[in-house]
């Protein structure tokens, strides 16, 4: 640890809450050690392979599919891209998250950690970047890898929509990573951490939505209902946010969809980047609290 | 019988054009005959006084210029502008008004009409037979081309502009009104409400153009029309006959017709049509099918269409029966065939002989080579089923959950849907039909620069970190998150 600037925080770990001057500096040296670490780490190799390759094949198929007819896919690659990244990146972001904090705990790292003049926050945050910047490089290359195909294989999308469709993925990516960390802090077990994480990313990707879709189905939702109740799934917003930046239209999303076209326009972005920020940051927020109140090991 | 039912059918349109008149207006609130009051011409302008100076039979030239004028021709003469002089109507009522048979116009830019949508402010009016109108280009103007009774008539690579007003409040970039045998070819109209023929016979459209319009072409109760070789891209809808009989619909493409209405060909109450070789991509709905074929006059074909990429490639309103659909190719509509309401297609036909349709989505094999598919293709996946039902649930599409509930139609008989439609010998590759549709190359060098922009970010990341990492791997008590996922 370098630049390590108060003495008053090796009394108490308590009195660094509020950031000391330093902060910044000693939460981008952890930041820089958990992304070198992450990034040569086997579920980064593991989970930039699988979604590259997937990505790839999605791309490749959605390019030639028409079989040879001349034709390109329209927004059809971005939709099954989107897919993909509804599959993908919420998996490996809360793994990752869940992982980071509760094995150091069980390695006893975290303790050799704490026992430095840093704070919690510091750790916390510090490695909150450090993860999201392993994250990004996994999006980067796995896009752009896509992106790659979809020219070499003169493809019609967009630039444009590629780049959307990697910033929102990376937007959910630090999203789930919140989420993936306040599990980390909450669990006791490196193995409990991941298995929960797991369990939430099978709540958020299947079961809310076919439960939306049979209540939707058994209630008579009326549509700005279940406009409304699809926002509080994450993944939902990832998906509706990704068809409105690049169809500037959610009107493939049936009724629904165009009611929140017409009704909101283009208030839609604030709308979807307010509910996924509100859970990133509820959720960091959460597990700052816990974490730095609960005994480290 | 077909007349009588015809007439019915038309007194009822009648009626129904009353009451949207009243309840809403520019829902087709089209008068039962066109006011008959001619335009107004107070002073005689440079054109014209030609016009009047010259003898019928005459060819007129007129030189380059702003002509500040409402024109009345009233003699058969040809008007050829040369160097594109420009007829402006000071943004009030007509342009020009042709009151004579056999006028030809030449050259001309015809722009700013009134925006008076019950006067029908119309940059040119014709108002007999036998009118061409050729290259020509008009611009600003409510109506563009309106031909009352003007039977024989060309109009010929015209550029037709309307201006960008509310949808409600725009005038047709063309209308047809009783003029039958006219030929429609090679125009561009753009910014309009409808291009529409009504009751006209005969007619052909061919080589034209259409985009931001509300109805690319409209036929009613115009009978025996060929539309070829035409692009609609990005109206509200493409092609929407109604009430016609004798349709031939060849080799158009229909892209990108979106909207609450949006479809790429729709077919109400028509009879006799046969639609080949169209390219039908990227509309809301690609083929819309409302109580067509009307009678049991036959054909009522589709062939060697493209169908690819729509929301719904084909929407039959149960009312459909009768349609031949054969050696078409379905191509990753995300709902490919759906019924609105209840039923099946059991009345329609989706193969002819040994040719079914090309479907992205067929899953059987061909084991003896005969490029058939060896099992009939059956339609029944639960999650279409259930949009079919429930319009609302198109808001899960493309989500994992959407996946779950296919793969459980599959998996459970039990709740699997019965089949909306069989295709006894489904085609195991496209019908190969030339249509170009290429990617600019402009967007391929972006795409491809954007690609190694993001694997340079990726790469730059991954290469700052492992280095350091190596170096440090001694010292660093455990590989953070690697342990636990191997």
């Amino acid at each position: 640890m370098t630049a390590l600037s108060q003495a008053a925080c090796t009394t108490s770990p308590r009195a660094c809450d509020a950031p000391p001057p330093g902060m910044i500096r000693n939460t981008l040296t952890i930041a820089g050690r958990e992304l070198r670490e992450s990034i040569r780490s086997r579920w980064f190799v593991l989970y930039t392979l699988a979604f590259a390759a997937l990505g790839l094949a999605v791309s490749y198929v959605s390019a030639t599919g028409a079989g040879g007819a001349g034709l390109s896919g329209f927004g059809r690659t971005t939709a099954g891209l989107v897919n993909l990244v509804l599959l993908v990146v919420p998996l490996m972001a809360l793994t990752s998250g869940a992982g980071s904090i509760a094995s150091d705990r069980e390695r006893g790292m975290l303790q050799y950690l704490l026992a430095q003049p840093v704070s919690r926050w510091e750790v916390l945050l510090g490695k909150f970047v450090g993860l999201a910047g392993t994250l990004l490089a996994c999006i980067c290359l796995g896009m752009g890898a896509c992106a790659a195909v979809l020219a070499w294989k003169g493809q019609a999308t967009r630039p444009e929509s590629i780049i959307w469709l990697a910033g929102l993925s990376f937007s959910l990516a630090l999203c789930m990573l919140s989420i993936g960390m306040l599990i980390s802090v909450l669990a006791r077990k490196a193995a409990v951490a991941v298995g929960t994480a797991i369990f939430v990313w099978l709540m958020l990707v299947f079961v809310t939505d076919l439960g939306l879709m049979a209540g939707a189905m058994a209630m008579r939702l009326r549509i700005e209902e279940l406009f409304a109740l699809s926002l509080v799934n994450p993944l939902q917003v990832f998906k509706m946010w990704s068809l409105f930046s690049v169809e500037a239209s959610l009107d493939v999303l049936g009724p629904a969809g165009l009611y929140a076209t017409e009704e909101h326009g283009q208030r839609l972005h604030l709308i979807f980047a307010g509910c996924t920020a509100a859970w990133g940051l509820a959720a960091l927020a959460a597990a700052g609290v816990v974490f730095s109140r609960r005994s480290p090991c | 019988m077909t007349r009588v039912a015809k007439y019915l059918a038309l007194s009822a349109w009648m009626m129904l054009a009353v009451t949207a008149a009243q309840g809403q207006s520019g829902e087709h609130a089209e008068p039962a005959s066109p006011a008959r009051t001619l335009m107004p011409v107070r002073e005689l302008g440079p054109i014209g006084r030609a016009i009047a100076a010259a003898a019928p039979g005459e060819t007129i030239e007129i030189g380059p210029g702003v002509y500040r004028e409402h024109v009345r021709i009233d003699k058969p003469v040809t008007l050829v502008g040369r160097g594109m002089p420009v007829i402006d109507g000071g943004g009030a009522g007509d342009i020009v008004e042709i009151t004579a048979p056999d006028v030809t116009i030449r050259g001309f830019v015809i722009r700013n009409t009134g925006t008076d949508l019950d006067k029908e402010n119309a940059a040119l009016r014709a108002l007999a037979p036998r009118t061409t109108i050729e290259n020509s280009v008009f611009e600003n103007i409510l109506f563009g081309i309106d031909m009352r009774e003007a039977p024989g008539s060309i109009i010929r690579g015209n550029r037709i502009g309307g201006k960008k007003l509310d949808i409600a409040r725009r005038g047709d970039g063309l209308r047809l009104w009783r003029s039958d045998r006219a030929i429609i070819e090679n125009n561009v109209i753009h910014d309009g409400r409808d291009a529409i023929l009504w009751y006209s016979t005969g007619v052909t459209v061919r080589g034209n153009t259409s985009y931001d319009c509300r109805y690319g072409l409209h036929l009613m109760f115009s009978d025996d029309i060929t539309i070829e070789e035409n692009v609609f891209r990005g109206n509200s809808v493409g092609i929407y006959i109604m009430y016609s009989a004798g349709v031939e619909v060849h080799r158009n493409r229909l892209v990108r017709n979106r909207g609450p209405s949006g479809y790429g060909l729709g077919l109400k109450e028509a009879d006799r049509y046969s639609v080949s070789e169209n390219l039908v991509a990227g509309n809301r709905v690609g083929i819309y099918i409302d109580g067509s074929p009307f009678t049991d006059a036959k054909p009522a074909v589709f062939t060697r269409n493209t169908i690819a990429h729509n929301d719904v490639g084909i929407t039959f309103l149960p009312s459909a029966k009768g349609n031949e659909l054969y050696t078409n190719n379905f191509i990753d509509n995300i709902d490919q065939v759906a019924v609105a309401g209840r039923g099946n297609l059991d009345a329609n036909r989706f193969w002819k002989g040994d040719g079914g349709n090309f479907w992205s989505d067929y899953t059987g094999y061909d084991q003896n080579r005969d490029g058939i598919g060896d099992f009939v293709h059956e339609s029944y996946t639960l999650f279409e089923n259930m949009m079919d039902k429930q319009p609302r649930l198109r808001l899960f599409l493309f989500s994992p959950a959407q996946q779950a509930v296919e793969f459980v139609g599959r998996a459970m008989p039990a709740v699997r849907p019965e089949p909306k439609f069989t295709d006894e010998v489904p085609l195991m590759s496209p019908v190969v039909i030339r249509h170009d549709l290429r990617a600019e190359p402009a967007d391929i060098a972006g795409l491809a620069g954007t690609g190694v922009m993001m694997l340079a970010v990726g790469i730059g990341l991954v290469a700052a970190a492992a280095p350091a990492a190596t170096r440090r791997r001694a010292e660093t008590p455990g590989n953070l998150a690697g342990k636990e996922l191997t």
